[in-house]
């Protein structure tokens, strides 16, 4: 069932929030993504941007309006959000 | 008969939830869960506050993840009315820059009894704080900017059972 992206080149567009968005450097990320998982994501973003990797191990991924877990493949093309922890109110 | 019909509606019909940009009306939300049923209504306004631990704010900002956030109220207002029992309930979040003393977030429960009604407001809004995708920057005194997220783990998914 692993989907793989790797004939599709493609890129993975990550909408990403608050104090994240800040180290990013912009409220989205974009990453060149032949396929894996949500925990291949992780450390791609954490490799990516050094700076985002310590609240990054602390945030949610959210797949297509989903939290998902480090375990879950992304499908191809799906809409990625990582969410920091939350202080509305 | 029409009083259960009314409450009934309220409940089918009325869970109310909404990210405004444009200053809160605790009022409006009061008339929103307005109903013959209720024998209580409780509003509840959270405001800016300008001095936090001795640190002086000189406002507010905030961001969401709007149709995750909308959802997660919405969700979570609809299950405050199933768990305690309400005739009504309805949220309001600000997004964008509030200024110190302006309503950040208000909610409005309504229920035959005023337990019902206080019980649920507390537990909303402890809800929100925890779970609904929505993050607070402050901008202190001094001009610095600092985005707030709790040490916590990850956070449950919205609308998840408690």
């Amino acid at each position: 069932m692993d989907d793989d992206c790797s004939s599709h080149a493609r890129t993975l567009r990550i909408a990403v929030f608050a104090g994240l968005a800040e180290a990013c450097g912009g409220r989205i990320l974009d990453l060149p993504w032949a396929g894996g998982r949500v925990s291949d994501l992780r450390a791609r973003v954490a490799a990516t941007v050094p700076a985002a990797a310590g609240l990054l191990a602390r945030s949610a991924v959210v797949v297509d309006g989903r939290h998902a877990a480090d375990a879950a493949v992304i499908p191809c093309g799906a809409d990625i959000a990582i969410l920091p922890p939350v202080s509305g109110g | 008969m029409n009083l259960v019909r009314a409450a009934t509606d309220a409940v089918t019909s009325r869970p109310s939830a909404a990210l405004v940009r444009a200053e809160i009306e605790p009022e409006r939300l009061r008339a929103a869960v307005a109903d013959p049923a209720a024998g209580a209504t409780v509003v509840f306004v959270g405001t800016a506050r300008g001095v936090t631990a001795g640190t002086v704010t000189r406002c507010l900002e905030y961001e969401a993840h709007e149709p995750l956030a909308e959802r997660a109220l919405a969700d979570l207002c609809a299950a405050a009315v199933a768990r305690f029992g309400l005739v009504a309930c309805a949220v309001e979040h600000r997004l964008g820059r509030v200024g110190v003393g302006e309503a950040a977030v208000a909610l409005a429960t309504s229920a035959p009894h005023r337990a019902a009604a206080f019980a649920a407001a507390e537990w909303l809004m402890e809800r929100i704080k925890a779970e609904v995708p929505i993050w607070k920057c402050e901008e202190w005194g001094d001009g610095r900017r600092e985005w707030v997220h709790p040490e916590a783990l990850m956070q449950p998914a919205p609308g998840g059972e408690p």
